[in-house]
Protein backbone atom coordinates (compact mmCIF):
# COMPACT_ATOMS: atom_id res chain seq x y z
CA UNK A 1 0.00 0.00 0.00
CA UNK A 2 1.04 2.82 -0.84
CA UNK A 3 2.19 5.22 2.29
CA UNK A 4 2.99 9.22 3.30
CA UNK A 5 5.70 9.21 5.49
CA UNK A 6 5.63 11.78 8.27
CA UNK A 7 8.94 12.84 9.13
CA UNK A 8 10.44 15.63 11.73
CA UNK A 9 14.49 16.12 12.16
CA UNK A 10 16.52 18.06 15.05
CA UNK A 11 19.75 18.42 16.37
CA UNK A 12 21.05 19.72 19.08
CA UNK A 13 24.30 19.84 20.98
CA UNK A 14 25.18 18.59 24.68
CA UNK A 15 28.42 20.01 26.62
CA UNK A 16 29.29 16.28 27.30
CA UNK A 17 30.84 13.58 25.78
CA UNK A 18 28.08 11.39 23.28
CA UNK A 19 28.90 8.71 25.51
CA UNK A 20 27.14 10.25 28.52
CA UNK A 21 23.97 10.65 25.85
CA UNK A 22 24.39 7.40 24.88
CA UNK A 23 24.11 6.54 28.72
CA UNK A 24 20.86 8.47 28.93
CA UNK A 25 19.11 7.02 26.17
CA UNK A 26 19.76 3.05 27.64
CA UNK A 27 18.42 4.01 31.03
CA UNK A 28 15.17 2.78 31.09
CA UNK A 29 14.53 3.20 34.53
CA UNK A 30 14.78 7.06 34.76
CA UNK A 31 11.83 7.58 32.05
CA UNK A 32 9.71 7.71 35.35
CA UNK A 33 11.48 9.76 37.11
CA UNK A 34 13.56 12.12 35.44
CA UNK A 35 10.10 12.30 32.73
CA UNK A 36 7.92 11.39 35.67
CA UNK A 37 5.13 13.98 34.06
CA UNK A 38 5.57 12.06 30.62
CA UNK A 39 6.05 8.24 31.34
CA UNK A 40 3.83 6.82 34.00
CA UNK A 41 4.79 2.99 33.56
CA UNK A 42 7.74 0.91 31.79
CA UNK A 43 9.26 -2.31 31.98
CA UNK A 44 12.06 -4.35 29.92
CA UNK A 45 10.66 -7.17 28.76
CA UNK A 46 14.38 -8.62 27.45
CA UNK A 47 17.86 -6.44 26.49
CA UNK A 48 21.22 -7.77 26.17
CA UNK A 49 24.25 -5.36 25.61
CA UNK A 50 23.38 -2.87 23.21
CA UNK A 51 19.25 -3.90 22.39
CA UNK A 52 16.55 -3.67 24.78
CA UNK A 53 12.53 -4.25 24.31
CA UNK A 54 10.68 -2.64 26.63
CA UNK A 55 7.05 -1.51 27.19
CA UNK A 56 6.55 1.90 27.85
CA UNK A 57 3.06 3.96 28.84
CA UNK A 58 3.25 7.73 28.24
CA UNK A 59 1.10 10.75 27.00
CA UNK A 60 2.95 12.94 24.68
CA UNK A 61 2.14 16.75 24.46
CA UNK A 62 -0.60 17.96 23.05
CA UNK A 63 -2.39 14.61 23.46
CA UNK A 64 -4.66 14.22 26.57
CA UNK A 65 -4.45 10.48 27.01
CA UNK A 66 -1.94 8.12 28.07
CA UNK A 67 -0.61 5.32 25.60
CA UNK A 68 0.99 1.91 25.88
CA UNK A 69 3.27 0.65 23.30
CA UNK A 70 6.47 -1.89 22.80
CA UNK A 71 9.86 -0.51 21.76
CA UNK A 72 12.71 -2.03 20.22
CA UNK A 73 15.98 0.26 20.49
CA UNK A 74 19.50 -1.08 19.48
CA UNK A 75 23.15 0.18 18.28
CA UNK A 76 24.48 0.59 14.74
CA UNK A 77 27.70 2.13 14.84
CA UNK A 78 27.00 6.14 16.61
CA UNK A 79 22.98 5.47 15.37
CA UNK A 80 20.61 4.34 17.78
CA UNK A 81 18.13 3.05 15.73
CA UNK A 82 14.19 2.64 17.26
CA UNK A 83 10.75 1.20 16.36
CA UNK A 84 7.81 2.06 18.55
CA UNK A 85 4.21 0.93 18.22
CA UNK A 86 1.92 2.13 20.74
CA UNK A 87 -1.81 1.30 20.95
CA UNK A 88 -3.21 4.28 18.62
CA UNK A 89 -1.35 1.91 15.82
CA UNK A 90 1.54 3.73 14.23
CA UNK A 91 5.00 2.08 14.11
CA UNK A 92 7.40 5.48 14.97
CA UNK A 93 11.06 5.27 13.58
CA UNK A 94 13.47 6.73 15.78
CA UNK A 95 17.57 7.36 14.87
CA UNK A 96 19.40 9.43 16.78
CA UNK A 97 22.96 9.88 15.34
CA UNK A 98 25.35 10.77 18.14
CA UNK A 99 29.08 12.38 16.89
CA UNK A 100 31.91 13.88 18.59
CA UNK A 101 32.49 17.76 18.91
CA UNK A 102 36.06 19.28 20.25
CA UNK A 103 36.05 19.70 23.83
CA UNK A 104 33.98 16.85 25.17
CA UNK A 105 31.02 17.96 23.47
CA UNK A 106 29.06 16.61 21.19
CA UNK A 107 25.77 16.57 19.14
CA UNK A 108 22.72 14.78 18.83
CA UNK A 109 20.96 14.25 15.45
CA UNK A 110 17.28 12.78 16.08
CA UNK A 111 14.59 12.16 13.29
CA UNK A 112 11.57 10.69 13.99
CA UNK A 113 9.20 8.84 10.99
CA UNK A 114 5.68 7.27 10.56
CA UNK A 115 4.40 5.80 7.48
CA UNK A 116 1.10 6.58 7.50
CA UNK A 117 -2.20 6.35 5.06
CA UNK A 118 -1.90 8.58 2.44
CA UNK A 119 -5.03 10.65 4.21
CA UNK A 120 -2.71 11.45 7.49
CA UNK A 121 -0.79 14.15 5.25
CA UNK A 122 -3.63 16.26 6.18
CA UNK A 123 -2.51 15.85 9.78
CA UNK A 124 1.51 16.94 8.86
CA UNK A 125 1.72 20.08 10.37
CA UNK A 126 -0.02 18.48 13.53
CA UNK A 127 3.00 16.57 14.06
CA UNK A 128 5.60 18.60 13.29
CA UNK A 129 4.23 20.42 16.44
CA UNK A 130 4.10 17.42 18.39
CA UNK A 131 7.41 16.02 17.35
CA UNK A 132 8.71 19.38 18.01
CA UNK A 133 7.08 19.32 21.67
CA UNK A 134 8.18 16.25 22.41
CA UNK A 135 11.59 16.23 21.53
CA UNK A 136 12.35 19.35 22.98
CA UNK A 137 10.40 18.69 26.14
CA UNK A 138 12.52 15.63 26.46
CA UNK A 139 15.75 17.11 25.57
CA UNK A 140 15.22 19.99 28.14
CA UNK A 141 14.33 17.36 30.94
CA UNK A 142 17.38 15.52 29.92
CA UNK A 143 20.17 17.63 29.43
CA UNK A 144 20.77 18.88 33.23
CA UNK A 145 21.05 15.21 33.63
CA UNK A 146 23.74 14.31 31.20
CA UNK A 147 25.28 17.37 32.48
CA UNK A 148 24.90 16.50 35.84
CA UNK A 149 26.48 12.85 34.75
CA UNK A 150 29.35 14.24 33.16
CA UNK A 151 30.47 17.00 36.07
CA UNK A 152 29.64 13.96 39.15
CA UNK A 153 31.96 11.68 36.54
CA UNK A 154 34.82 14.34 36.75
CA UNK A 155 34.45 14.24 40.40
CA UNK A 156 35.46 10.64 40.51
CA UNK A 157 31.74 9.14 40.64
CA UNK A 158 31.42 5.75 40.90
CA UNK A 159 27.68 4.21 40.46
CA UNK A 160 26.18 2.26 43.27
CA UNK A 161 29.05 4.22 45.51
CA UNK A 162 29.20 7.96 45.16
CA UNK A 163 32.24 10.51 45.47
CA UNK A 164 34.85 9.12 47.56
CA UNK A 165 36.02 12.28 49.32
CA UNK A 166 32.18 12.98 50.12
CA UNK A 167 31.09 9.61 51.55
CA UNK A 168 34.31 9.32 53.65
CA UNK A 169 34.75 13.00 54.77
CA UNK A 170 37.64 13.63 53.65
CA UNK A 171 39.65 16.50 51.59
CA UNK A 172 38.89 16.33 48.19
CA UNK A 173 42.29 15.38 45.82
CA UNK A 174 43.95 17.93 44.16
CA UNK A 175 44.17 15.95 41.50
CA UNK A 176 41.23 13.53 40.35
CA UNK A 177 41.60 10.73 38.28
CA UNK A 178 38.32 10.56 36.60
CA UNK A 179 39.28 8.88 33.12
CA UNK A 180 37.27 8.88 29.95
CA UNK A 181 33.44 8.45 30.24
CA UNK A 182 32.57 4.71 29.31
CA UNK A 183 29.29 3.15 28.17
CA UNK A 184 28.81 0.10 28.79
CA UNK A 185 25.25 -1.41 27.97
CA UNK A 186 23.17 -2.68 29.56
CA UNK A 187 22.93 0.18 32.13
CA UNK A 188 22.65 -1.87 35.77
CA UNK A 189 19.06 -2.14 37.16
CA UNK A 190 18.22 -1.21 40.64
CA UNK A 191 14.61 -2.23 40.50
CA UNK A 192 12.05 -4.34 39.46
CA UNK A 193 11.79 -3.27 35.83
CA UNK A 194 13.18 -6.43 34.10
CA UNK A 195 10.39 -8.07 36.20
CA UNK A 196 6.30 -8.99 35.18
CA UNK A 197 5.48 -5.78 37.42
CA UNK A 198 7.93 -3.48 36.10
CA UNK A 199 8.01 0.22 37.47
CA UNK A 200 5.69 3.09 38.12
CA UNK A 201 6.26 6.55 38.86
CA UNK A 202 5.65 7.16 42.25
CA UNK A 203 4.00 10.27 41.80
CA UNK A 204 2.91 12.54 38.87
CA UNK A 205 3.03 15.97 40.69
CA UNK A 206 5.30 17.72 43.37
CA UNK A 207 6.77 20.74 44.17
CA UNK A 208 10.01 20.93 42.17
CA UNK A 209 12.94 22.99 43.61
CA UNK A 210 15.10 21.97 40.65
CA UNK A 211 19.06 21.38 40.12
CA UNK A 212 21.63 23.78 41.31
CA UNK A 213 24.43 22.48 38.91
CA UNK A 214 24.99 25.84 37.47
CA UNK B 1 35.97 31.01 67.36
CA UNK B 2 37.60 32.85 64.60
CA UNK B 3 34.94 34.48 62.24
CA UNK B 4 35.28 35.74 58.59
CA UNK B 5 32.75 36.65 56.33
CA UNK B 6 32.60 33.39 54.62
CA UNK B 7 34.47 31.22 57.22
CA UNK B 8 34.40 30.19 60.87
CA UNK B 9 37.12 28.63 62.10
CA UNK B 10 36.72 25.95 65.67
CA UNK B 11 38.52 23.67 67.61
CA UNK B 12 36.85 20.73 67.29
CA UNK B 13 37.68 16.73 68.26
CA UNK B 14 41.09 17.70 68.21
CA UNK B 15 41.15 19.47 65.02
CA UNK B 16 40.31 22.50 63.59
CA UNK B 17 37.21 22.37 62.12
CA UNK B 18 36.41 25.25 59.12
CA UNK B 19 33.01 25.93 58.65
CA UNK B 20 31.77 27.50 55.08
CA UNK B 21 28.83 29.92 54.35
CA UNK B 22 26.21 27.73 52.91
CA UNK B 23 23.07 30.28 52.92
CA UNK B 24 21.16 32.56 55.34
CA UNK B 25 18.12 31.78 57.31
CA UNK B 26 15.82 33.96 55.10
CA UNK B 27 17.15 31.68 52.09
CA UNK B 28 16.09 28.64 53.76
CA UNK B 29 12.92 30.07 55.23
CA UNK B 30 11.82 30.35 51.67
CA UNK B 31 11.31 26.89 50.62
CA UNK B 32 12.66 25.38 53.85
CA UNK B 33 14.78 23.24 51.41
CA UNK B 34 17.65 24.25 48.78
CA UNK B 35 20.73 22.94 47.29
CA UNK B 36 24.17 24.62 46.53
CA UNK B 37 27.14 23.67 45.41
CA UNK B 38 30.35 24.76 47.64
CA UNK B 39 33.94 23.33 47.16
CA UNK B 40 32.83 20.08 44.89
CA UNK B 41 30.14 19.24 47.45
CA UNK B 42 26.16 19.40 46.78
CA UNK B 43 24.58 20.41 49.84
CA UNK B 44 20.97 19.33 50.02
CA UNK B 45 19.98 22.21 53.02
CA UNK B 46 16.97 21.41 54.98
CA UNK B 47 14.21 22.25 57.67
CA UNK B 48 12.76 18.64 59.27
CA UNK B 49 10.89 18.49 62.46
CA UNK B 50 12.29 22.16 63.72
CA UNK B 51 15.70 20.89 63.13
CA UNK B 52 18.33 22.26 60.15
CA UNK B 53 20.04 19.25 58.21
CA UNK B 54 22.47 18.89 55.80
CA UNK B 55 22.85 16.17 53.26
CA UNK B 56 24.73 15.25 50.48
CA UNK B 57 22.67 15.76 47.35
CA UNK B 58 24.31 13.25 45.53
CA UNK B 59 22.62 9.85 45.31
CA UNK B 60 24.87 6.90 45.15
CA UNK B 61 23.09 5.51 42.52
CA UNK B 62 24.16 7.51 39.67
CA UNK B 63 24.82 10.64 40.85
CA UNK B 64 20.96 12.20 41.21
CA UNK B 65 19.60 15.26 42.92
CA UNK B 66 18.24 14.08 45.91
CA UNK B 67 16.50 17.16 47.04
CA UNK B 68 15.43 18.42 43.46
CA UNK B 69 11.72 17.55 44.86
CA UNK B 70 10.90 18.96 47.68
CA UNK B 71 10.60 16.39 50.48
CA UNK B 72 7.32 15.07 51.34
CA UNK B 73 5.96 12.66 54.16
CA UNK B 74 9.98 12.69 55.64
CA UNK B 75 10.86 11.46 52.45
CA UNK B 76 13.44 12.64 49.79
CA UNK B 77 12.89 11.22 46.55
CA UNK B 78 15.96 11.48 43.89
CA UNK B 79 14.59 12.77 40.56
CA UNK B 80 16.40 10.32 38.24
CA UNK B 81 15.12 6.98 39.69
CA UNK B 82 13.38 7.28 42.38
CA UNK B 83 15.32 6.50 45.17
CA UNK B 84 14.03 7.50 48.50
CA UNK B 85 16.07 8.82 51.44
CA UNK B 86 14.98 9.39 55.12
CA UNK B 87 15.12 13.34 55.88
CA UNK B 88 15.74 12.62 59.63
CA UNK B 89 19.38 11.27 58.61
CA UNK B 90 19.96 10.39 55.44
CA UNK B 91 18.80 6.50 55.28
CA UNK B 92 18.51 5.42 52.44
CA UNK B 93 14.96 3.69 52.59
CA UNK B 94 14.50 2.45 49.18
CA UNK B 95 18.41 0.51 49.12
CA UNK B 96 19.74 0.54 52.54
CA UNK B 97 22.91 -0.14 51.67
CA UNK B 98 23.08 3.06 49.83
CA UNK B 99 22.67 6.42 53.07
CA UNK B 100 23.63 9.90 52.12
CA UNK B 101 26.47 11.03 54.17
CA UNK B 102 25.46 14.09 56.44
CA UNK B 103 27.12 17.32 57.03
CA UNK B 104 27.70 19.47 60.65
CA UNK B 105 26.27 22.60 60.42
CA UNK B 106 26.70 26.04 62.23
CA UNK B 107 24.15 28.66 62.79
CA UNK B 108 25.77 32.10 63.25
CA UNK B 109 23.75 35.71 62.98
CA UNK B 110 21.12 34.34 61.00
CA UNK B 111 24.07 32.44 58.53
CA UNK B 112 24.21 28.97 58.25
CA UNK B 113 28.07 27.01 58.08
CA UNK B 114 28.71 24.08 56.84
CA UNK B 115 31.77 21.98 57.56
CA UNK B 116 32.61 19.99 54.95
CA UNK B 117 34.71 17.37 56.70
CA UNK B 118 32.18 16.94 59.40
Amino acid sequence: MKTFLLTAKFRAEMDCPKEVVMWNYYDHEHLVGTHYKYYNATRVLAERDDWSLVVRGKRMPLLPFYTSGIGFQYMDGNTMKSFHQDTIGFMLEMEAFFEDLPDDRCAVTVTYRIHAHPIFKLFDPFFQKLFKKWFWATWEEDAPMRLRRWKVHQLGFKDFSGIEYVNKKQPRPEHIEAGKYEFIPPVKKSSPIRTTEGIERPFDSSVELGYADR
Amino acid sequence: MITESSVITVEQDGRQATYKFLATLDELKKTGQLTRWIDDHDVLLYEYEGEIKALSNICRHFGGPVGYHKHKDGVFTCLWHNWTFSCKDGSCTSHPAYPLRQYALKVVDDKIYVDLLG
